[in-house]
């Protein structure tokens, strides 16, 4: 029989062992990508409508060496005798990257606005310094990714990657190189060829194209970025898809259409859109003259309003008129009884908070050090568009008409809710409370509410079936806003109405572009 | 990020709320965990120290503790934030302890939580956290130079949430939302002057947690999952005492250590997987009234002198306590 003490240490043992026996410690970190064996190589799509670029050939790229020169086949053999030492770990980059370059891109993005979507922190005076693109790395580090600036930045990069992919996908079909897995069976396919010509490298592409935009708009994180695309254009080599000559071909494709997009970018009003002293004061004026309780900050120190000019910068799908037409009538005024109304609704709301509404409130909260809502939207997406198996192009063009809505919805937004300057319901109330952090800008329309809306239109249209549940996804980032205590049911109903408009302008833009 | 293995695709998602509720977690206990930043119940007679019960002893009683700080550590960058001005957290600690044998003492104890800012907008949060449960078993007894009692004690805890809080909104969270199960060693040498040191060490290994939200960003990167990874901890104390009939005069310092995790960013809210390291000196009054030789009053006061994302706290607490023999 066991002695006393040593069945005693048992239990000891037992007790500590019990909560984490079974337990699964290690945590997934990212979505999985399994190899892209596209559904279709989009063989035509050369030939799809150019938002930024004139033609698919405004960026010229010389014909490569025929498939039977010499020239070619030096380049094989070094793609043979590379494979030939790979290592496990340059074997688990190719692996990475053949989950498709455009979702990869997409992943590193929602992580560098994650990082950098901090306000800036208070200095000993009560001021708050700018972040400064000349000196990223300074504190406040450049930019502060807010929902407007990341939506403005995944739509730039979008944009870029897509008209880069349907250029380089016009030069493949011109010239006609296959791959060099296509044309010599000791080149090991160590990911999917795809049924694509080689050249060139549409990953050397999205390596030049991606690289420079992010260069641009997140100048901080330029190693990151930089090690990120040698290593694409290294996968492209090693998986038997690429050739020195298609990836140099794509690579200088990528940079060129990066430097015509970013000359829009440089033009596009954004560096504008932060405004100074004098104009915040006047738009609180503004409402005070028409007899309305202007916002004021709630922060200590008052932090200047979130980017109050960013409803001037230039839409992808409209004109600046055809912006503001959309944009919904002004909320109730703030001394109307419908108001009073709305703030006693947030109060009850508030006050009454179950768990499962404050599990809403914080899936959606999307807030400072998150990707954003925007960056929310391109995270749903990123699983459909996986799961259709896109190609790059078609897969680039996804996320290019989602992310131009949502920054069209943003410039709609932030001109809507600069011109009404509406309160926040804790300003009108201070006995409200939230749940989670208040935005420091304008209440009205809700920005959540503006971006889902018009994401689950583009959305549902790029996926029909799943149509249903993107609109409830909208709505439920919506309410969220309620059930933390910081918007009012006007901002939420009229915020999506106003992002479905946006939507539908943003899928009629893109009717006919030949996808 | 490293290149996951291509896995037969689900979406991912965030496991709905009563999906969460029907899978298995195991209702058993963490307490003192929580809140390094918040609150350090009691020294003597926790379920941490080297003390035991008699045999078929028992106590129970409850302590309240308010944990304040207005300075916190963001990194290791100490700031105060005017968002937030001072944050309070209030415990109500219940506790029972039972001498099962004279070697052997088991304990339990649950936190009610409260948490308030006094300034900025962010609404406080309340609710019961961990139960943990814990056995002390005494390994060595001895008698050193003639006059000294010293005794070493094995103690194991295992802890969880008692209810379905989020750890994600700290500071106003009520807990860290961790099961959780730890071994210490503790030594008690006690001279018949009365006078006593204590010193002891433990290591707490961690379960993953939920979060409501499908991504968040810590320590460098994004992860595209609801779940985080809780790295483990490590604590020591160490101190002196006065022991008599009447009096238990604990005084310690107490640090916390934990084995990973990120710092708070610049201006941004703190993280339940955050390296939250502290050292605080407590001091605890316990005082057996004469009158009523079951009843045991007490009060403590601890402060938080260094720490690493977690705030510069201040804590002042009283209890009351009842022992009996079964």
């Amino acid at each position: 029989m066991m002695r006393r003490p040593a069945r005693l240490a048992l239990v000891l043992a037992a007790l500590v062992a019990a909560p984490l026996a079974s337990c699964d410690r290690t945590v997934t970190p990212t979505e999985s990508l399994p190899a892209l064996a596209p559904a279709s190589a989009d063989a035509g799509a050369g030939a799809w409508r150019m938002f930024v670029l004139a033609s698919p050939d405004q960026i010229p790229v010389a014909a490569p060496a025929p498939a039977t020169s010499d020239a070619y086949k030096a380049e094989l053999a070094a793609v043979k005798a590379a494979q030939a030492v790979m290592t496990a770990e340059q074997r688990a980059n190719v692996a990475h990257w053949s989950g498709g370059g455009v979702l990869r891109w997409n992943q590193i993005l929602r992580e560098l606005v994650a990082r950098r979507n901090l306000p800036p922190a208070p200095r000993a005076d009560g001021t708050y310094a700018l972040p400064d693109p000349e000196n990223p790395f300074a504190d406040p580090s450049f930019p502060f990714a807010n929902p407007p600036y990341a939506a403005r930045a995944y739509s730039y990069v979008a944009v870029a990657q897509y008209e880069a992919l349907k250029a380089a996908w016009h030069y493949k079909y011109r010239y006609n190189r296959p791959r060099p897995q296509d044309v010599d069976a000791a080149v090991q396919a160590a990911a999917p060829s795809g049924g694509l010509p080689g050249y060139p490298s549409e990953d050397a592409v999205l390596a030049g194209v991606t690289s420079e935009m992010l260069r641009l708009l997140f100048p901080a994180d330029v190693d990151q970025v930089q090690r990120a695309a040698a290593a694409e254009r290294e996968a492209a080599l090693l998986s038997g898809r690429a050739t020195a000559s298609d990836a140099a071909a794509g690579l200088a494709l990528g940079r060129a259409v990066a430097a015509v997009v970013i000359a829009r970018a440089r033009a596009d009003g954004a560096g504008a859109a932060v405004g100074n002293a004098a104009q915040w004061r006047a738009l609180a004026d503004s409402a005070a003259a028409r007899g309305e309780t202007p916002w004021v900050s709630q922060e200590s120190p008052a932090r200047p309003p979130m980017l109050p000019f960013f409803g001037r910068v230039q839409m992808w799908t409209m004109t600046a008129a055809e912006g503001v037409a959309l944009e919904p009538a002004a909320p109730p005024s703030t001394r109307s009884p419908q108001f009073a109304a709305e703030v006693a609704e947030v109060k009850r709301t508030v006050q009454g908070l179950t768990r499962e509404q404050l599990a809403v409130a914080l899936k959606w909260n999307d807030g400072a050090g998150t990707y954003t809502p925007p960056g929310h939207w391109n995270d749903i997406a990123a699983e459909y568009v996986r799961d259709a198996r896109m190609s790059e192009v078609r897969a680039a063009r996804s996320f290019a008409l989602l992310n131009m809505a949502m920054h069209d919805a943003s410039v709609g937004c932030w001109s809507a809710k600069y011109r009404h300057f509406n309160p926040r319901p804790s300003q009108v109330d201070p006995s409200i409370k939230t749940s989670i952090g208040l935005p420091n800008f304008p209440a009205y329309p809700s920005g959540h509410s503006t971006f889902s809306a018009a994401a689950a239109e583009v959305l549902g249209t790029l996926f029909p079936a799943a149509a249903p549940e993107f609109v409830r996804q909208a709505d439920e980032a919506g309410i969220s806003r309620m059930y933390g205590g910081i918007h009012y049911r006007s901002d939420i109903e009229n915020g999506k109405a106003h992002g479905r408009r946006v939507g539908e302008a943003v899928v009629r833009f893109a009717r006919g572009d030949g996808a | 990020m490293s290149a996951p293995a291509p896995v037969p695709v689900r979406p991912r998602a965030v496991r709905s709320r009563s999906a969460r509720r029907s899978a298995v977690r195991p209702r058993l206990a963490a307490g003192l965990a929580l809140l390094g930043a918040v609150a350090a119940p009691a020294a003597a007679q926790s379920l941490d120290d080297g003390l035991l019960l008699p045999r078929r002893t028992a106590r129970v009683g409850v302590v309240q503790a308010t944990d304040r700080w207005d300075h916190y550590w963001e990194g290791t960058r100490a700031r105060t934030n005017e968002n937030l001005g001072t944050v309070a957290t209030r415990v109500t600690l219940l506790h029972a302890m039972y001498g099962l044998t004279d070697r052997v003492t088991l304990g339990a104890t649950l936190p009610y939580v409260r948490t308030e800012a006094t300034q900025g907008v962010l609404k406080g949060q309340q609710g019961w956290q961990d139960v943990t449960v814990a056995a002390k078993l005494r390994v060595v007894q001895a008698r050193v130079a003639g006059r000294a009692a010293l005794s070493a004690l094995a103690v194991g805890a295992a802890g969880a949430p008692a209810t379905d809080y989020t750890p994600d909104l700290l500071p106003m969270s009520i807990g860290l939302g961790a099961r959780r199960a730890s071994l210490r060693g503790a030594v008690h040498l006690a001279d018949r002057s009365g006078v006593f040191v204590d010193a002891s060490a433990g290591r707490a290994w961690r379960s993953t947690v939920r979060l409501d939200r499908p991504a968040y960003y810590t320590d460098g990167r994004l992860t595209l999952s609801d779940e985080v990874r809780m790295p483990d901890v490590a604590d020591y104390a160490v101190g002196v005492g006065y022991q008599d009939a009447r009096w238990c005069l604990p005084l310690m310092l107490v640090g916390q250590r934990t084995l990973g995790g990120g710092d708070i960013r610049r201006q941004d809210m703190p993280f339940v997987s955050n390296r939250m390291d502290f050292t605080r000196l407590a001091g605890t009054a316990m005082y057996t009234l004469p009158f009523a030789p079951a009843v045991q009053v007490q009060a403590g006061a601890a402060r938080t002198l260094a720490g690493r994302n977690v705030g510069r706290a201040t804590t002042l607490s009283a209890g009351v306590s009842l022992g009996a023999r079964l």
